[in-house]
């Protein structure tokens, strides 16, 4: 193996968890709606796998900027665009090098770990940064509807000291179809739990855990931490008993809280385990889609930040399961003629103005006032004439919210709509969306984050733009029970 | 040294059609009504008419853009027309093209005329637009509503005023525009409204309430200019004057540059002082007997009175509770209903301010004629108010 190290690990859910049992209370007439245990984490109707994807890769450059990163990765089965480069937007969100190298990849949940597996092998100059972020759609009553969550998670990779080396990879190839996702059918189509469970243990992840140990030199009882998704609920149990692992598996206390993250699942699962391990613990990473992909890793440090402790830990619950039908894009309200207004982006405008949007990048004047976004002559009211700018990125500079309301007439779609002036510490002001609200308006002078959002979703042409919204600074604590 | 337009320009005649959902009536036919009344009640004949502007400000609802619908509408000579729109300034701006065309000699008569059809849009509220490609990336798109009470919040922090003083404060605003509309026979509502109606509405935009917030309405108004002189010799004896007529635009500091704490309207202040200078008016709380301004929200009438220097910064709250800006109080305000209960179709909002003034100075308001009457002033806010244009006038009599 060369000497790439994880150097970075990030998490990242967004706001929302869904209570399973109001989806159970609401479908008990059917059958349907689950077990109605705990939660699972839904974007907000401004999030997709892109703008998750953005925040958990913010995790991982912690104070820098990212400049060592000379590849980036982006992993999804549920992208937003099926062409169009995402990993493209991300590095323009996270104002990467534009030259650094960029793919998008998907086809099956274990995607990222396949790309993180291949960064670990084969390492570039500089750091990898192997991101996924998921947002899947599932038909309301599946079993998916209820058990999948929305969650991004990020690796950073590279050589030098990092927070875990890998020992070992191993890989199985075996088309087994637990469930499959057409192009043309857009919803998952499921197979028997039971037999999925069996065949898993037999012929996906039993051989890879047995190969991965073997190549390590490591029996199952050295493994301290799993990260292993189950595409059925007791797979691990059943795998982990024929190879007396007792490790706990940390993925399933995410599906609990969060839901299935697919692609996501095992790199959130990643900054969970490395949050928790001590040096020295091996760390089993599985990715599992019609065969799987593990790592086995030993973690030499820990993250800069507890990111995935955090996230699990925050959150608002909601149990209006129309309202969670609606914000997962399964169910077509008349919002009426104010939601009609033409969102038609122009192509030529976004190719001027889209780095500065997408990365939040304004521009400091000759006297030193930062504005956004840049404009010919300066708002500083000395200034004379057209300027050159510095510029200057605002995602991370502290801010406060100088107004703001909760708007119930304007159309979006979670109502109300929050907007207002952010004043930021280096002295920018921006009329920005505030997002991740729920119910509690902000108040004059609170101080706020920035998060990298969904603008406008143009459901005529099917395309949506980014920006930057401006998030209350804590998210509220999860009562132990929904957690 | 400019001299400014005062006394160089009078109102030979005014018209305003019946503000409302006018269902029956296309703009053309607003437009007709309104300077029916103008041109019967200016003495003139139409062929006097030397230039026109026309205000509108949403020319995608029914209206249309160009010059072609005034000059259409009323069958015009073949004189220059043009539309101009300055948001919901756009009838004032009408309004300041005919004064700027008669004080410069360039005409002896010239028409202004707003109107609005924006009930033909199909819902309530103002249609929502775009805010141009570039903007549109990242520009929020709040209503107008919610651009406004953002006001409330901001003026809230600064003063230290309690949200539920300040929301009943903004609910007298309210009420006293309701109680003086239903004394307006072209209003659009002419229904008086109780303060716990007012107060228990359902919320639009935090802290607006439902009559917090003015309708929009089809409606148009129409002024005929001329010279003082001109005016004289057809017989008019009584005559009011343009004393002064300002306007003033955001350069983008409020929203932009990190000094305005959101409490208030510097456009409005700036276009306030400019006027009174103009118009020669130097304590505008003893001088000015009536005004009329641009309360498309309660929050918004209330910070105005601020920005207008007719209550002590943070006072606004407690010299609205205490009735001075009620018809009976020292500087009534909005005599007609405002546009909150006379209406607000955009464009012409701004004339039927003046048509008010216009009438109260002739002493022609009927049942809220109010008694010495000298100057009265309008005031129109268009835009929000982080990046607003404001127009504010001054009329009065001329010996």
């Amino acid at each position: 193996m060369p000497d790439t190290q994880i150097l970075a690990v990030a998490a990242y859910l967004p706001l929302l968890r869904f209570d399973r049992k109001a989806a159970r209370s609401a479908l008990g007439w059917s059958g349907l709606g689950g077990s109605g245990r705990g939660t699972r984490a839904v974007a907000g109707w401004d999030e997709d796998s892109l703008t998750m994807a953005v925040e958990a890769a913010r995790g991982t450059l912690g104070s820098g900027d990212g400049a060592d990163i000379a590849r980036v990765t982006f992993a999804s089965t549920s992208s937003p665009f099926i062409d169009r480069s995402q990993s493209g937007v991300l590095i323009e969100a996270l104002q990467l090098n534009p030259a650094v190298e960029a793919l998008d990849v998907s086809g099956t949940r274990r995607c990222a770990v396949a790309a993180l597996s291949r960064a670990l092998a084969n390492g570039v100059a500089g750091a990898e940064l192997v991101v996924a972020g998921e947002d899947r759609h599932a038909q309301p009553g599946s079993s998916a509807s209820m058990n999948w969550g929305a969650g991004a998670g990020a690796v950073l990779v590279g050589k030098g000291q990092g927070i875990a080396k890998v020992l070992t990879r191993a890989c199985v190839n075996f088309d087994l179809l637990d469930f499959y996702t057409s192009a043309k059918g857009g919803d998952p189509y499921a197979a028997e739990d039971r037999f999925v469970r069996d065949e898993a243990v037999a012929h996906v992840y039993g051989p890879a855990f047995r190969a991965a140990l073997k190549q390590a030199g490591l029996t199952g009882a050295d493994i301290a931490i799993a990260v292993v998704p189950e595409p059925v609920s007791g797979t691990y149990g059943q795998v982990a008993r024929g190879l007396k692992m007792t490790a706990p598996n940390v993925c399933e206390e995410i599906a609990a809280s969060a839901g299935e993250l697919g692609s996501a699942m095992p790199l959130f699962g990643l900054s969970l385990a490395l949050e928790r391990a001590n040096a020295g613990d091996r760390v089993l990473v599985a990715g599992f889609g019609n065969g799987c992909e593990v790592l086995i890793l030993e973690a030499t440090g820990k993250p800069a930040a507890a990111t995935a402790t955090e996230a699990l830990d925050r959150g608002a619950v909601f149990n209006n399961y129309l309202r969670f039908l609606s914000l997962t894009d399964s169910l077509s309200l008349d919002w009426g003629p104010r939601a009609e207004v033409n969102q038609k982006t122009s192509a030529s405008t976004l190719a001027r103005h889209g780095r500065d949007t997408h990365g939040f990048v304004g521009g400091r004047d000759a006297r030193g006032n930062v504005q956004f976004p840049k404009t010919p002559i300066p708002v500083s009211p000395l200034a004379e004439g057209p300027e050159q700018y510095e510029d200057v990125v605002l995602r991370d500079v502290p801010a406060k919210v100088t107004s703001v309301t909760a708007d119930r007439l304007n159309f979006t779609p979670d109502p109300p709509f929050y907007f207002g002036l952010v004043q930021f510490e280096n002295g920018a002001r921006v009329a920005m969306e505030y997002c991740d609200c729920e119910g509690a308006t902000p108040k004059v002078g609170d101080p706020v984050a920035m998060r990298f959002r969904v603008k406008a979703i143009d459901r005529q042409r099917n395309f949506r733009t980014y920006f930057w919204k401006a998030a209350p600074i804590e998210r509220p604590v999860l009562a132990k029970e929904t957690k | 040294m400019a001299s400014g337009i005062k006394d160089k320009v009078v109102i030979a005649g005014m018209g305003c059609s019946t503000f409302g959902e006018r269902w029956d009536m296309s703009s053309d036919m607003l437009m007709v009504e309104a300077f029916q009344e103008a041109l019967a009640d200016s003495g003139l004949e139409k062929k006097q008419i030397e230039a026109a502007w026309l205000g509108s400000a949403l020319d995608d609802v029914n209206v249309g853009n160009s010059a072609l619908p005034l000059a259409t509408a009323l069958r015009l000579p073949s004189i220059p027309v043009t539309r101009v729109e300055n948001m919901c300034a756009t009838g004032t701006e009408a309004l300041r093209g005919a004064v700027y065309a008669v004080a410069s000699g360039a005409c002896d008569v010239a028409l202004a005329l707003g109107v609005e059809k924006l009930k033909d849009t199909g819902f309530g509220g103002l249609p929502i637009r775009t805010k141009g490609s570039v903007n549109d990336l990242w520009m929020p798109y709040g209503s107008a509503p919610g651009t406004f009470a953002q006001l409330a919040g901001a003026y809230s922090a600064r003063y230290g005023i309690a949200a539920d003083e300040l929301k009943k404060a903004m609910a007298h605003v309210s009420w006293k525009s309701h109680q003086n509309g239903a004394l307006s026979e072209k209003a659009h509502l002419r229904k008086p409204v109780s303060m716990e109606t007012i107060l228990n509405a359902p919320m639009i935009a935090d802290p607006l309430g439902l009559f917090d917030c003015c309708g929009v309405s089809d409606g148009a108004a129409c002024a005929i200019v001329t010279t003082p002189e001109i005016a004289r010799s057809i017989g008019k004896n009584h005559l009011v004057s343009v004393k002064a007529l300002q306007v003033c635009a955001s350069n983008g500091w409020e929203s932009q540059y990190g000094e305005w704490d959101g409490s208030y309207v510097r456009n409005t202040r700036i276009a306030a002082r400019r006027a009174y200078d103009e118009a020669g008016i130097s304590d505008p709380r003893a001088d000015l007997g009536l005004t009329e301004v641009h309360d498309c929200f309660s929050i918004t009438e209330l910070v105005t009175m601020e920005d207008l220097g007719l209550s002590d910064d943070g006072r606004a709250v407690f010299d609205v509770l205490d009735g001075k800006f009620d018809r009976d109080g020292a500087i009534p305000c909005q005599v007609d209903g405002g546009l909150k209960c006379f209406g607000h179709p955009v464009g012409a909002s701004g004339l039927r301010m003046a048509y008010e003034v216009y009438q109260q100075l002739l002493g022609r308001a009927g049942e809220r004629q109010l008694s010495d009457v000298n100057f009265g002033l309008t005031h129109n806010l268009g835009g929000q108010p982080s990046n607003s244009v404001a127009a504010v006038s001054v009329l009065g009599r001329i010996e």
